[in-house]
Formats: structure tokens, C-alpha cells, sequence
């Protein structure tokens, strides 16, 4: 139960730097809060109206009191313990709501003085910082990690400074993701199934995974050259049923990047007949619509990126990449 | 914590394992309460990306984006599949009317990041920079929730040099050299993985000496 306390004048209820978790609310009299500014160290004051809470912030955040709570006249004081006064307020929202409003205020206040602080030492400009984050992820191999801050740079900042490095390097961050799916598949291709022993096939099918495996690492060193003979080989040999999907798409996009955007527009569109539900659709609609941009054929390559952005969510990678490329038309005649 | 959330199932938001939440520098707008999982809190600090806290079921993480849109000071990522329901300023007034629990515990959280941002301020308002760097440490020291034996002076302080940079706002180099002063005078030893004070005391009243003359 609360507990009803008067305090004499001149007497002091807390002094600051005081731990304590009592929390008062001024019934009659007067009570003078007083404090240090932490910026200049001036001293303020403030009284406390009658009806209104004290000692509630250090009570719930349980530190040091921040003020010296000081009696001006004769005064009666309800004291709370920290459960007593939770029951309390819970019974009451609005008293939540209205000290959240006070406490907000006062942490946007020394928030911002914080940051002031630290900006006039040294801090990363947002775009600056969320593209170097794209580039530790990248640079120690957590794609997936790369992906989401580069993506997210791009959607902030799509002709920002650093806009094409982050493109590109999504581009490679969207192939690692894939080579960490496919070891994924690897490894579970290289596990006995059912206790059997590995037969012929598995063995097959493990040299497969192998082979997409490297290709995937060498088209994300760029050497697409390389990649694409692989790819083909796998497509064609069809040893690998799991990534023959995958590597059908892969043949694509590596004739994009060699520049065989003839070849590369007739083997994609092939392979969205041949695997309408394709998990690489949008990508494989945007590397058709890069070829017709390779081949200034701006008209089509537009028809392709605005198809994408009808088909992909507002976030997707692929849909920052497409938005980035409509931008790079821009001015073309259409 | 037991509470029942089945009421704002339709904010409740699941992420992968290993799936980045939101990351620092991000413009945000919605705050988070962890439902089942882990989340680590993290910041890329020269080459190395620290772990600043690791957050668990019944706890928030966000809650600034209640009170402005400024970027994310750090990133957010799962470490096991999560499930979080997420808020933001228009959908604030219904969790307060379905469960202000949730809301005082928020207010609890305000209260304790109030004190720590003062604390902050008081670090980063010493222009003295062995002086900053010291003060890191008696923040750490007041933190740590440890009470230690009075006549004990030396702390033994789990951080790195970034750790210290990060809280001091100062570059890594720069602490660096602080701290081979320090080590110097045989007032710290820096290790592997940690960081040793000698005597706490003289930091405390090293610190005071220039708080008072600025």
C-alpha cells in the first residue's frame, strides 16, 4: 500500500546521487526539485505542481538520483514502491502514456546533444556508412548480409556516390548467396541417403553439384568466360537434374556478361518457356532486357525492366537493379 | 515474461537465422518486441563487426525510431529464426490499449537510456583525451553490476581498443596512442582481449580534476 509521509520545511525528501526506489506524488505543500544542467552546469529548479509524480525515472531506471528533491513548505507526500506504482499506472494508461511523452522528450533532447558531440568527432555520413557496411559483409563473404545492406542503399540512394560500386557488387553478392544455397546442396548431395551406401549415381550427381559449384565461384571472380563453358557442359550433359534449372539460367546470364546478347536473348527467353516458374524469372527478365540495352535497343530494354518492376515487391534486389537501369535510360529515345 | 500477444498477431514479423533486421544508417520508423528467438546488436567497427548486446524474448529493440526517423545507430541481425512483432508511431496507441505492459516496460527502458546517454554526454563532453578514455572505463565500471570489494582497485575490463574508441568517440588510432601512454606510466596494460586498470581510484580522480576545470 502506498504510504501517506509529510515532510517538514527545509527538509530534503532525496538528495541527488541517492539511490533509491521510492516514487512520490505531491498531495499538499511544496517541493523543489534541483538540479545541474549537464551542459553548462547551471542550476535548475523546478517545482513540482500538486497531483504530479517525482523520483519516477531513477526509481524504474534504477540509478543514482539525478536531483536534490527539497521542501519549501510544510508538505504531504504518497510514496510508492516501484510494484505499487506499476499497479497503479497499468489501472490508468494515460498516466503511462503522458510520462512516456515526458521521458521521449527528454531522451530526444540529450540524444541529440550526443549525437552533436560525436559528429563534431567523427561519424560516417549515412549513405557513406550503409554502403561501407554493404562492403565488410561483402568483403568477408556474408552475401546475404552484403545483399540486404547493399539493396538498401540502392533504394536510398539510387544515384548516390557509391551507387554503381553497390550494384555491382550485388550483383556478385546475389551469386555468392547462390553458392552458399548450392554448397548447401552439396553437402547434402554428398550425405548417404537413408544409411544406403553411396551408389554410382550419387557419385554422379555429387561430381555435378561439384562443377556448378565452381562455376558459380568463377563467375563471381567475373571469369565468365570460364563459367560459361561449364554451365553449358552441365546443361547439356544434364547429369545434374537438381541445378540443370539453375545452370540453364547461369548459361544466360554469363552471355549477357561476355557480351552475347543475341545468343543470350534467345537462351533466356527459352528458358522462361521451358520453367515458367522459374526461381530466377525477374533476373532472367532483367538480364534479357541489359542484352537489348547492349544492343541499344532501348525500346525493348524498357518493355523487359518495366515488365520486372510490374512483377517484383518494391524491396526485391532485383527490383532496385531494374529502377537503377530505367534510370540509366533515362534521355534514350523510347 | 509471460504476456499474452496473441492480439497483435497482425504486426508480428519472422526472420531466418542470420537475416539482418535492419541495418545501421537506415532511415527507420518501426520499433521491435522479440516474440521467440535471439537477435544480436551489432556495429562494424574498423575491420571487425563487435556485438554490442544480445537481445531476448520479452525485450526491445528499435525504440528510438518511436521518437525520431534518424538513422539507425546499429544494426540488427537474427541469430536464430525470430519472431518479433513490430510497431511503429501510428500503431503505438493500440498496443497501449491491448497491453500496457508492454508500455510501461518500455517507459522503464527510456528511463535507463536517458541515464546512459547523460552518462554518454559527460564522456564525450571532456576535452582532455586521456581524460575521455578514462572516463570510458568508470562508465564500464558503474555498468558492469558488479560490487566490488573496496579495497580492490584493479579492473580487469573485457573489451577491445574499438570498444573504447566506439564509447570515447574517438578513432581507434587515437585511443591506441592514449592508451600506450597509460601503459606507460603503468597505469593500464592493454592484452589480448582485454584491458587492465590498474587502479580505478586514480581514474576517478583523474577524471573529476579535469571535469571541474572545463
Amino acid at each position: 500500500m502506498p504510504k501517506a509521509t509529510q515532510f517538514k520545511a527545509n527538509s530534503v525528501i532525496y538528495f541527488q546521487g541517492d539511490l533509491g526506489d521510492k516514487i512520490f506524488i505531491l498531495k499538499a505543500g511544496k517541493v523543489l526539485l534541483r538540479s545541474q544542467d549537464i551542459e553548462t552546469g547551471e542550476e535548475i529548479k523546478e517545482l513540482i505542481a500538486t497531483g504530479e509524480f517525482f523520483g519516477v525515472k531513477s526509481a524504474l531506471g534504477k540509478y543514482p538520483r539525478d536531483e536534490t528533491a527539497l521542501v519549501l513548505s510544510d508538505a504531504d507526500v504518497l510514496l510508492f514502491n516501484v510494484p505499487e506504482f506499476e499497479q497503479l499506472v497499468l489501472s490508468n494508461t494515460r498516466i503511462i502514456m503522458k510520462m512516456l511523452k515526458v521521458f521521449s522528450n527528454q531522451l530526444r533532447h540529450i540524444h541529440g546533444k550526443v549525437q552533436n558531440l560525436i559528429s563534431n568527432t567523427e561519424q560516417a555520413d549515412p549513405e557513406t556508412g550503409l554502403y561501407s557496411i554493404g562492403e565488410y559483409y561483402f568483403n568477408n563473404r556474408q552475401y546475404k548480409q552484403a545483399v540486404y545492406a547493399f539493396s538498401r542503399y540502392l533504394t536510398y540512394y539510387p544515384s548516390g556516390r557509391f551507387a554503381s560500386n553497390a550494384a555491382s557488387h550485388l550483383d556478385q553478392a546475389e551469386g555468392g548467396v547462390a553458392k552458399t544455397d548450392s554448397s548447401a546442396l552439396f553437402a547434402a548431395a554428398g550425405a548417404p541417403t537413408g544409411g544406403g551406401r553411396p551408389t554410382v549415381a550419387d557419385g554422379r550427381d555429387l561430381q555435378a553439384a561439384k562443377g556448378f559449384f565452381e562455376a558459380v565461384s568463377l563467375a563471381n571472380q567475373e571469369k565468365y568466360a570460364d563459367a560459361l563453358k561449364i554451365f553449358q557442359r552441365l546443361v547439356s550433359s544434364n547429369a545434374d537434374p537438381e541445378h540443370s534449372a539453375k545452370a540453364e539460367f547461369e548459361v544466360g546470364r554469363c552471355l549477357v556478361m561476355t557480351s552475347h546478347y543475341d545468343e543470350a536473348i534467345r537462351h533466356l527467353t527459352a528458358v522462361i518457356q521451358k520453367y515458367p516458374k522459374h526461381p530466377d524469372l525477374k533476373d532472367a527478365l532483367y538480364f534479357i532486357g541489359r542484352s537489348y540495352q547492349g544492343k541499344n535497343d532501348f525500346t525493348w530494354a524498357r518493355n523487359f525492366y518495366q515488365k520486372i518492376l510490374g512483377l517484383a515487391g518494391e524491396d526485391e534486389p532485383v527490383a532496385v537493379k531494374t529502377r537503377r537501369a530505367l534510370r540509366e535510360l533515362e534521355g534514350t529515345p523510347s | 515474461m509471460t504476456l499474452d500477444l496473441s492480439l497483435f498477431n497482425r504486426f508480428a514479423v519472422t526472420k531466418k537465422a542470420g537475416e539482418i533486421i535492419f541495418c545501421e544508417f537506415e532511415p527507420g520508423d518501426a520499433f521491435y518486441l522479440i516474440q521467440s528467438g535471439k537477435v544480436k546488436i551489432v556495429k562494424i567497427l574498423g575491420d571487425i563487426e563487435k556485438t554490442i548486446d544480445i537481445l531476448q524474448p520479452g525485450e526491445f529493440f528499435g525504440e528510438m525510431a518511436l521518437l525520431e526517423e534518424a538513422p539507425r545507430s546499429a544494426s540488427v541481425i537474427a541469430m536464430t529464426d525470430v519472431k518479433l512483432l513490430e510497431f511503429n508511431k501510428a500503431n503505438f496507441e493500440i498496443l497501449m490499449q491491448g497491453n500496457p505492459q508492454i508500455v510501461l516496460n518500455l517507459l522503464k527502458l527510456f528511463a535507463k537510456r536517458i541515464y546512459d546517454q547523460k552518462r554518454r554526454f559527460l564522456i564525450l563532453k571532456l576535452d582532455d583525451l586521456q581524460a575521455r578514455v578514462a572516463d570510458v572505463f568508470l562508465m564500464l565500471d558503474e555498468t558492469s553490476g558488479k560490487t566490488a570489494d573496496p579495497m580492490d582497485t584493479q579492473r580487469v575490463f573485457p573489451n577491445s581498443v574499438e570498444d573504447i574508441a566506439h564509447w570515447a568517440g574517438l578513432s581507434v588510432q587515437k585511443v591506441s596512442e592514449v592508451l600506450k601512454q597509460f601503459a606507460n606510466q603503468r597505469r593500464v596494460e592493454v592484452q589480448q582481449g582485454k584491458i587492465i586498470v590498474r587502479n580505478i581510484m586514480d581514474f576517478t580522480r583523474f577524471v573529476n580534476s579535469k571535469r571541474q576545470k572545463s
